[in-house]
């Protein structure tokens, strides 16, 4: 019937917004989550390397450091794209982001928690209440080859490890990408006249903030790749298990000198995240397929074994 | 409609409620309560049907013979062949789902308002109530907390984007109107470590502002996220 939708294309559109919900649902998580994908062979340490591009990313936005109180309100990075793989003894990280200018001082770090206590993500600060952790930090700055592989359990006391076991490559390139960010604007609210509105206790102002993401074509993008052994002997290491949720966090500085001679983030004053999780692909473990299967063997034998006893007139 | 049907729509209207109706006015339930509940149902539904031989065959009856396959035609043949063999794969489905490794985090069952230190409970704010004080809070309030907290006090300032879980909100009437300003006092204080472990202090992006306000800044930012947010603290009375 003309105006009338049919059944099948009710049922159409009923499938299609369930499968828009899943797969929203599916988009959201993934990004609180570094999928560090199980490969055969080397895990690449080039940034540039094909693999790379096979590899989903998830997207953290970053945030400027807060808690020191050398801060900076503006960061340059807003976020950082993250892909991560894993032969079962190597580990690799690539980290993705626009900076604009390739400085001497430009740098990255990732931060893992070390051992079984839970370590605040600024430094492993320490808490009133929880007996805390250190924190693992792998840092690379772009005038420095390798990596530096650190601790810290609390301000002020990031060290150095006598082992270092971390390796790090950065590579700049002038290529234009795309950055999303939310963009805040504050609007000064007007009555129907055009007059300025007023707070009628305080005579303050009165504004409307209008939120909104939106997409900006940045040239020039770090990519930054980690790579370090799975589990190392070291006790000050942070261990990773395939399989498992370790907690992951980020920073960027952007090394840009200012006219002052300043640079432009550095220190404290950076771009970071806080907590996060990545997951080391497992193994496919083939025993669970034939558990599985047993599983359903057992239950038909079981079904079986009822039907015949109530057609014998015997329930079970 | 047979004692059967009946409980079978009483299974699918509890699951239906718990997995779907509860979570609109609290958390979901995890998978684990909801089978405890159908578990529940189940017996009770098993222990009414068995009160006498009548009961005992009106809720039985229908199953054996859905069972037997005795007098079963057309439809309802082929259901029953259907769920014979939908049982089976879905016990392996099941075990296999059990079995099979993770893609998503552990819950964090975070507490956002855990109970704070004794020190910290019933204590009155000491700064006078006056205009003057609002305003010097407002200012306090927009070079150290609006970063985070934003210029309308919603926890949307450009500084709030990285972090997990997000600044407060106190235009929300979840936050700040639920606390009384000793709470507030405390947390700001003593900063996201300052908070037990249920309140999982180690994500926490908030500062220790002891360290660099004193205590009586600390009591006009809380006039002024009050009075910004158009809250009110909690009181006792």
């Amino acid at each position: 019937m003309a105006g009338t939708p049919s059944r099948r294309a009710r049922l159409a559109v009923l499938a299609a917004a369930v499968v828009f919900w899943w797969g929203g649902t599916l988009l959201a998580q993934e990004t609180a989550v570094v999928r560090v994908k199980l490969i055969q062979g080397e895990v690449p340490m080039d940034p540039l390397a094909p693999i790379w591009n096979t590899i989903p990313a998830s997207e953290f936005p970053t945030s400027p450091q807060v808690h020191w109180q050398k801060r900076i309100g503006q960061v340059t990075v807003k976020s950082i794209k993250v892909r991560g793989v894993h032969n079962t003894k190597q580990i690799a990280f690539l980290l993705e982001y626009a900076d604009p200018t390739q400085d001497p001082a430009d740098a990255a770090a990732l931060e893992f928690m070390v051992g079984d206590k839970k370590a605040h993500f600024a430094h492993g600060q320490p808490m009133a209440q929880v007996e805390g952790g250190p924190v693992n930090i792998w840092y690379w700055r772009n005038d420095t080859s390798g990596a530096a592989d650190m601790n810290a359990q609390g301000f002020g006391t990031l060290k150095k490890q006598a082992r270092q076991d971390v390796q790090a490559k950065g590579v700049w390139k002038d290529e234009k990408t795309k950055v999303r960010f939310k963009e805040r604007k504050l609007n000064l609210r007007k009555d129907a006249k055009g007059e300025l509105m007023k707070d009628p206790k305080t005579g303050d102002p009165l504004f409307d903030e209008e939120t909104k993401v939106v997409e900006q074509d940045v040239t020039g993008v770090w990519r930054v790749v980690f790579t370090r052994a799975l589990t190392t002997t070291d006790p000050n290491d942070a261990q990773f298990q395939p399989g498992t949720f370790p907690n992951i966090a980020f920073a960027v500085w952007d090394g840009k000198k200012l006219e002052s001679g300043d640079l432009k983030e550095s220190g404290s004053q950076k771009a970071v995240t806080s907590w996060w999780y990545f997951n080391a692909e497992p193994p496919t473990n083939y025993a669970i397929y034939f558990y599985g299967l047993i599983a359903v063997v057992v239950a038909a034998g079981v079904e079986y074994v009822i039907i015949q006893k109530v057609r014998k007139g015997k329930p079970a | 409609m047979t004692l059967a049907m009946k409980g079978a729509v009483l299974l699918v209207a509890v699951f239906l409620i718990v997995k779907f109706g509860l979570p609109l006015i609290t958390a979901p339930l995890p998978m684990s309560l909801i089978w405890l509940y159908l578990f529940l149902t189940t017996v009770g539904i098993v222990v009414y049907g068995t009160l006498s031989g009548e009961s005992t065959e009106a809720l039985l009856g229908p199953i054996f013979r859905f069972l037997s396959g005795e007098g079963l035609n057309g439809v309802a043949k082929s259901a029953r062949l259907a769920v014979l063999v939908l049982v089976p794969l879905l016990v392996g489905w099941e075990t296999y789902s059990d079995l099979a490794p993770g893609t998503q985090p552990p819950a964090e069952n975070r507490t956002i308002h855990p109970a704070p230190p004794g020190e910290f409970v019933g204590l009155a704010n000491p700064v006078p109530n006056t205009p003057e004080n609002v305003m010097m809070g407002k200012g306090l309030f927009s070079a150290f907390c609006s970063p985070c907290h934003g210029v309308k006090f919603n926890g949307n300032g450009p500084a709030s984007d990285g972090f997990n879980p997000p600044p407060a909100n106190f235009v929300d009437p979840g936050t700040i109107a639920q606390l009384q300003e000793s709470y507030l006092f405390w947390r700001i204080k003593k900063g996201g470590v300052g908070l037990n472990v249920e309140g999982h202090p180690w994500k926490s992006a908030m500062p220790r502002w002891e360290v660099e306000l004193p205590d009586e800044a600390i009591w006009k930012i809380i006039m002024a996220e009050y009075a910004g947010s158009g809250q009110k603290p909690r009181t006792w009375e």
